[in-house]
């Protein structure tokens, strides 16, 4: 036994060490099974909170059974008759009124309910702030209105005070703010005062009502007091025979109240109205006197004022004579002014085009000038340059030349003359004078040459001299030439400057002239225009003056008139208030004969039956869940168990080796699975359980006023699941080391041969293997290679993927009801109801006014009643279904659509055989040509059913008023116009309501468009369940993929490090193995979107209602988004896997095989 | 031929594990040269794989200097360690390492496909006597037959250097001497060099050079003037 222990005590340590390794592998079992049992628990559990919730609530203010209101209230006759009633426990004969307020400018009805008295306990307040009232005029106010309204303890309530005849006072101090358990919803019901809606109510002392009958009663029965759950059907059915018991008393009641009470009133009314006949006479003849005598008044004031007239149109005629003048003076003034202005702007023509002329011939001879003067200039300095050249160099030069010839001359004539001087000398004293002649001779050939070479020079210079005269002589006749033209061109531009002037001139002389027409023919005109002003002024105070004596002489006819009406309307108004206190007295006489009770139970309540049947929406959703988690729960255990059982092969086969036995062995794995998921279980139904409950009924708790919520959990639901997960757990375990157990130890030692490569199909069709890349057909064959993963992962991801569309799907199912039902199908928007009194006459009265009003588009009498028990043979459902009738089959058409819901092929309606809604025949499993049984007025009957039509709210039976006549035998009693408002007029439909309501003939109004806002409020907070699914779909996803990837990875440790090895850099690692997640991920995302679409179709048929119907539609962007979002829960996951990747060690490839 | 083509100056590895600090490389010097067949011998322990690794850039040394063709590799950051054993470094493992889902070829391919300058995988194939198993997957291959592949999958890379562990551990003696045979024809004929760590000191007369590993240390360094060639080497 020791050594047992001992074998025992290692293995545990075995599974323990186990566990710690393998963390990771542990925790997600531990995740998967968590999540699925916890969500399933969690959203189980919502259900029985919300309905323990309320139920408590309503134990704890002892909320009645029913309530009884009687069209002529109670009195304690009638309450000691229902206290004899064996299943009465508690009676309340209780008051309750409806009040308008007005705040603002807005008319509030508030309903006036009264406090249970000390006697009995039903209908308790929660109050929530101050105390319940004490005093006279104290009220307590509902708390939501409190809220929404900016009520504080101490603020007053007050009532118009037209009809305050119910209550002592008309204004009410708020003490305490509190909800009434009778009230769970924000629906408050309709009235027959205001605009039909009530918006609040307010709970004050009984004794504040001064009415003589009491106008409810609340009673609390065995019902409550047993056992049951209030939402039980054993509740329900008690309740229904008491039902039955309470109204076979009423008529005892009725009966009783017309034989003594009804009789004495009726008495005295007919002697009142004999009264008023013969007075009525005797006004009517004052009133015709009267009206005589003003007619001839009348007459006589038109004569005088006719007379007025006439004077004033002969003065009006006269003026309109001078007018005409005027226009001839003003025309003959216009000719003349236009005439001197023809001239004026010719002369200006003229001056204009002679001044540019001008202005273009002078700059053009300046120019010339200008440049004749520029040739003189040159000329001037070309013949000073020569002056200059003769005067300085040329004339100095031959002068000094000749000047020193002529010295040499001279000086040889002195010489000569020295030397025949001393020949004469020598001679004379016989001197040779030889030498001397030859001298002489000499010097007087040397004189000769410089005479000649003088008079060659003195030539020269006389040459020059004579060219310079004659350049002098041309340079003065080109000046005068040049001087002449000039003088020519100033000439030319004088007399254009002449002809310029003249111009001028002649434009003064017109300007003058015109000047001269314009002031004189203006003075003319204007004399004219002085005396018809004064003429128009004398007739227009002649006119003023009759006026003011016409409408004199007119007021005092009207004021005549005035007094006349005065006195007649008085007359009218005396005769017709008595007229009307006498029908009121008979209409009131009248409505106590027809006296009734109803008889509501809780479901009346607003708000009731709507919590029901939110809560059990929300449990059918959660029904749908389980299954599907638990198949990839498992899928995903038994992926990780075999990778577990795999990797311990070789201990496995050392453990076989040593003795173990295969339990021992195999119990290793089960211990294993069943901790992690019973730890699974615990940890993850703690967690659904406190969260998802809370999160789901506080969503619904926004539109219901319950106090805090209380949680229930589902313990069966959680055991079941518990016990389903954990043995699914183990069943994985041992189906994963079964097959390992087989074989004997040795072989369990050697290490598994890797799995090895094969072809796969793709392969063999060559055009497409050919063409694909190199990493696409490693990709492909690793797709092909792991099928099991391949599988997991397809069936994860698609189950993530329809998670999401499912829940995005549920959404656009349920909110698409509001269009097709409202817009498509039920397309009138108001529903007038009428009183019963009413006879056909004054029925068709009322609906011609309403086919004369421009707002409506079409109206039409109908009725609508309820059939309580709409049954068939194949089914033993009974479903309360309205009977629709409407008086104009044509109108009935524009506002009724019956058409097959895929088809939509019209149905049409004939006297033979109802139409019936699709819910009501898959509800009832009845078809078309078969037989539903219905009930009206209590009595059953049977119809053929011709037509199954499209509808999603309610249920409904169509025929025609012929129809109703052959089966009841009886003609229609129309209760209700059914109207379409016309589109311009579709935002004031309250202002067309409360116009209507002022009718006495109509009771309420009922508002489509408010009966669609509070069924979409209801079914929107179904979007807390779409954010549901998707966050669990978005953890189903990773932690599918997160273990799958694991798994994946650590079964290619080696061929990543190997690869790793060759080179491959870390992202190209990393897309080595997500190239597989990104494509199988894709797979079963595609997949996933068919999946969803059947998915939302399961969900939406099971969270329908007997009277409800969600279609199957999903829009497209629903399927995107589920798309989307599954890629994004998987790009998550390999993003977290990449790190884990990186780390895998370069080394284990180089380690041996294990 | 470049001197000293490969060369380990000082290289420190040390493994800590838990509260014991192992070194296994402590002090490590040597070179090889460009070209030759260097036989890395030692017992099991004596740092052989730890120089191997840090050669081959799947490993980092913790101190000391290692140039591989010129190119100091001790110190280059993860990124560019991938690039160098991706263009340099041709590594051959002594359990093949096949990809098992992909054939003789294929396996080729996945390495020559993240190269720039390649031989074709067929070509390879042929010249390490493949050609008639190209197209077969690992699993229907023998032993020496999956060693050819990954000795075939390492030289399609191009590399400069030629590294294997153990080689022919997992062979029986007549396919290992087949292989030592393709590893010698390859150094030979195409000059390229091979870098080979073995237990098994009786192949070392094949080798160019001799390094002798103990306890981390390099003890002695060798160069053999004239290898034998490993049809007259029997052990």
């Amino acid at each position: 036994m020791k050594e047992k222990g001992n074998q025992k005590k290692a293995l545990r340590k075995n599974i323990l060490r186990e566990i710690s390794r393998t963390k990771s592998r542990f925790i997600s079992i531990f995740a998967i099974i968590g999540i699925s049992v916890g969500f399933f628990t969690g959203v189980k559990s919502a259900c029985p909170s919300m309905i323990e919730t309320a139920e408590r609530y309503f134990d704890d203010n002892y909320l009645m059974d029913f309530s009884l209101i009687s069209t002529i209230g109670f009195d304690d006759n009638d309450i000691d008759e229902i206290k004899k009633l064996d299943f009465v426990e508690d009676i309340m004969p209780s008051y309750m009124a409806d009040m308008i307020v007005t705040e603002g400018d807005v008319d509030n009805v508030a309903r006036v309910i009264a406090l249970s008295d000390n006697k009995s306990k039903i209908n308790i307040p929660m109050i929530k702030e101050g105390t319940i009232p004490q005093n006279d005029g104290e009220c307590l106010i509902e708390k939501y209105y409190a809220k929404l309204a900016g009520k504080k303890i101490g603020d007053t309530i007050k009532f118009n005070s037209q009809d305050s005849s119910m209550l002592k006072n008309t204004e009410y101090k708020i003490v305490g703010i509190a909800d009434s358990p009778i009230y769970v919803s924000y629906s408050r019901g309709n009235t027959n005062i205001g605009n039909g809606s009530i918006s609040f109510y307010i709970l004050v002392r009984p004794d504040e009502f001064s009415s003589e009958r009491y106008t409810r009663v609340f009673i609390r029965t065995k019902a409550s007091q047993s056992n049951f759950s209030a939402f039980s059907d054993e509740y329900k059915n008690m309740i229904q025979d008491e039902s039955d018991i309470l109204e076979e008393l009423s008529f005892d009641c009725i009966n009783r109240f017309n034989s003594e009470t009804l009789y004495d009133a009726q008495q005295k009314l007919n002697d009142a109205k004999r009264e008023f006949s013969e007075k009525k006479s005797e006004a009517l003849q004052k009133i015709s006197d009267g009206e005589k005598q003003l007619t001839q008044g009348e007459k006589e004031l038109n004569e005088k004022i006719a007379d007025g007239q006439k004077q004033l149109d002969d003065g009006q005629k006269e003026i309109d004579k001078l007018k005409q003048d005027l226009i001839n003076a003003r025309n003959e003034y216009d000719n003349k002014l236009s005439n001197a202005e023809r001239n004026l702007n010719y002369a200006r023509t003229k001056f204009e085009n002679k001044s540019d002329e001008y202005n273009k011939m002078k700059s053009e001879y300046d120019s010339r000038i200008k440049n004749v003067q520029k040739d003189i200039d040159n000329a001037k300095k070309e013949f000073q340059q020569k002056h200059d050249i003769f005067y300085r160099q040329t004339k100095p030069l031959f002068e000094q030349q000749l000047d020193s010839l002529q010295s040499k001359i001279d000086f040889l004539n002195a010489q000569t003359e020295i030397a025949e001087n001393s020949i004469r000398r020598k001679k004379s004293l016989g001197l040779d004078t030889q030498k001397l002649e030859r001298q002489i001779r000499e010097y007087q050939q040397n004189i000769l040459q410089y005479q000649k070479q003088y008079d060659n020079l003195s030539d020269e210079f006389s040459d020059y001299e004579q060219e310079f005269i004659n350049a002098e002589n041309l340079f003065k006749s080109t000046e005068q030439e040049l001087e002449n033209e000039k003088s020519n061109l100033s000439e030319k531009l004088r007399n254009a400057r002449n002809q310029l002037d003249s111009a001028e001139l002649k434009l003064a002389e017109c300007q003058a002239e015109y000047n001269n027409i314009s002031s004189t023919g203006n003075f003319d005109v204007k004399m004219l225009e002085t005396e018809i002003t004064i003429g128009e002024k004398k007739i227009r105070q002649g006119r003023e003056k009759l006026e003011t004596e016409k409408q004199k002489a007119i007021e005092q006819l009207n004021s005549a008139k005035e007094e006349f009406e005065n006195g007649k309307k008085e007359a009218d108004e005396q005769l017709s208030s008595a007229e009307k206190e006498l029908s009121d007295a008979q209409d009131k006489i009248d409505k106590l004969q027809n006296a009734e009770w109803y008889i509501y139970d809780r479901e009346d309540n607003p708000g009731y039956s709507g919590l029901v049947e939110d809560a059990q929406r929300v449990d059918n959703i959660a029904k749908v869940f389980p299954l599907f988690f638990l198949i990839v729960a498992s899928l995903v255990c038994l992926t990780t168990m075999s990778r577990m059982v795999e990797e311990r092969r070789t201990e496995t086969g050392t453990l076989k080796a040593l003795g173990y036995s295969d339990r021992d062995i195999s119990l290793k794995y089960l211990i294993y699975g069943s901790t992690a998921g019973l730890g699974g279980c615990i940890v993850g139904g703690i967690f659904g359980v406190t969260t998802l409950p809370k999160i789901i009924v506080d969503t619904y708790g926004i539109m219901y006023m319950l106090p805090e919520t209380k949680i229930v959990v589902s313990q069966a639901d959680f055991f079941i699941s518990s016990i389903v997960a954990v043995m699914c757990i183990c069943l994985v375990a041992f189906i994963a080391c079964r097959s390992d157990l087989k074989l004997n130890p040795a072989t369990l030692m050697r290490p598994k041969a890797p799995k090895p490569g094969k072809r796969i199909l793709l392969e063999y069709i060559t055009p497409i293997w050919k063409n694909m890349s190199f990493t696409s057909k490693v990709t492909a064959r690793n797709l092909f290679r792991y099928k099991a993963r391949f599988l997991m992962t397809v069936i994860g991801v698609a189950g993530c993927t329809a998670l999401i569309v499912a829940g995005f799907g549920l959404r656009d199912s349920i909110t698409v009801i509001g269009d097709l039902q409202y817009v498509d199908i039920s397309r009138y928007e108001q529903v007038y109801a009428l009183s019963d009194s009413g006879t056909s006459r004054q029925k068709q009265d009322i609906i011609s006014k309403f086919r004369n009003d421009e707002r409506f588009d079409t109206a039409m009498l109908s009725y609508m009643g309820w059939s309580s028990d709409t049954n068939s043979k194949k089914s033993n459902i009974s479903l309360s279904a309205r009977i629709v009738i409407g008086e104009s089959y044509d109108d009935f058409k524009k506002m009724f659509t019956l058409r097959d819901r895929l088809t939509h092929t019209p149905i049409a309606l004939d006297d033979n055989s109802v139409v019936i809604d699709e819910r009501m025949s898959n509800v009832l499993k009845i078809k078309k040509g078969n037989t539903v049984g219905i009930t009206i007025d209590n009595i059953p009957y049977n119809c053929t059913v011709s037509g199954i039509t499209e509808n999603y709210a309610g249920n409904f039976i169509y025929m025609t008023p012929q129809f109703y006549k052959n089966i009841t035998g009886n003609e229609i009693k129309y209760n209700v116009i059914v109207t379409d408002v016309a589109e311009q007029y579709e935002n004031s439909q309250h202002d067309i309501a409360n116009d209507y309501m002022k009718d006495d003939d109509i009771i309420t109004v009922s508002l489509i468009s408010e009966q669609v806002e509070a069924i979409m409020s209801t079914l929107d907070s179904l979007n807390i369940v779409t954010f549901v699914m998707i966050f669990c779909a978005g953890l189903l996803a990773v932690v599918v993929l997160y273990n799958l990837t694991n798994i994946n990875i650590a079964e290619r440790v080696r061929e990543i490090a190997t690869i790793k090895v060759l080179g491959f850099y870390s992202l190209e690692t990393a897309n080595y193995i997500y190239r597989e997640n990104i494509i199988l991920t894709f797979f079963g995302a595609v997949g996933g979107l068919f999946l969803g679409s059947l998915f939302t179709g399961f969900i939406v048929q099971s969270i329908q209602m007997n009277n409800v119907m969600f279609p199957h539609i999903v829009r497209p962007m629903s399927y995107v988004w589920g798309f989307v979002l599954t890629f994004v829960f998987s790009m998550l996951v390999n993003f977290i896997m990449y790190f884990k990747m990186n780390k895998i060690s370069m080394v284990e490839s180089l380690k041996s095989i294990e | 031929m470049t001197k000293d083509f490969v060369k380990f100056e000082n290289v420190y590895k040390r493994y800590k594990m838990g509260e014991v600090t192992i070194t296994a490389a402590n002090g490590v010097t040597f070179s090889v040269d460009e070209g030759e067949f260097a036989v890395v011998v030692g017992l099991s322990g004596a740092g052989k794989t730890t120089v191997l690794n840090i050669l081959g850039g799947i490993d980092s040394c913790d101190e000391g200097k290692i140039i591989v063709g010129g190119k100091d590799i001790s110190h280059l950051n993860k990124h560019d360690l991938a690039s160098y054993r991706r263009y340099d470094i041709g590594f051959v493992f002594q359990f093949y390492n096949l990809i098992p889902n992909l054939t003789a070829k294929e396996n080729v391919e996945l390495a020559t496909q993240i190269c720039n300058d390649y031989l074709d995988a067929d070509t390879v194939l042929d010249s390490v006597g493949l050609s008639e198993r190209k197209n077969n997957f690992p699993s229907q291959l023998s032993g020496g037959e999956q060693q050819r592949v990954s000795i075939a999958r390492a030289l399609a890379k191009k590399p400069k250097l030629l590294l294997c562990d153990e080689p022919t551990g997992a062979l029986d003696y007549n396919t290992g001497k087949n292989i030592l045979k393709l590893l010698q024809t390859k150094c030979i004929e195409d000059g390229m060099t091979v870098i080979l760590i073995t237990h098994n000191s009786a192949i070392t007369p094949m080798a160019n050079r001799v390094i002798n590993m103990r306890s981390g240390k390099v003890i002695s360094n060798v160069i053999n003037p004239n290898p034998l060639p490993i049809d007259q080497i029997e052990w």
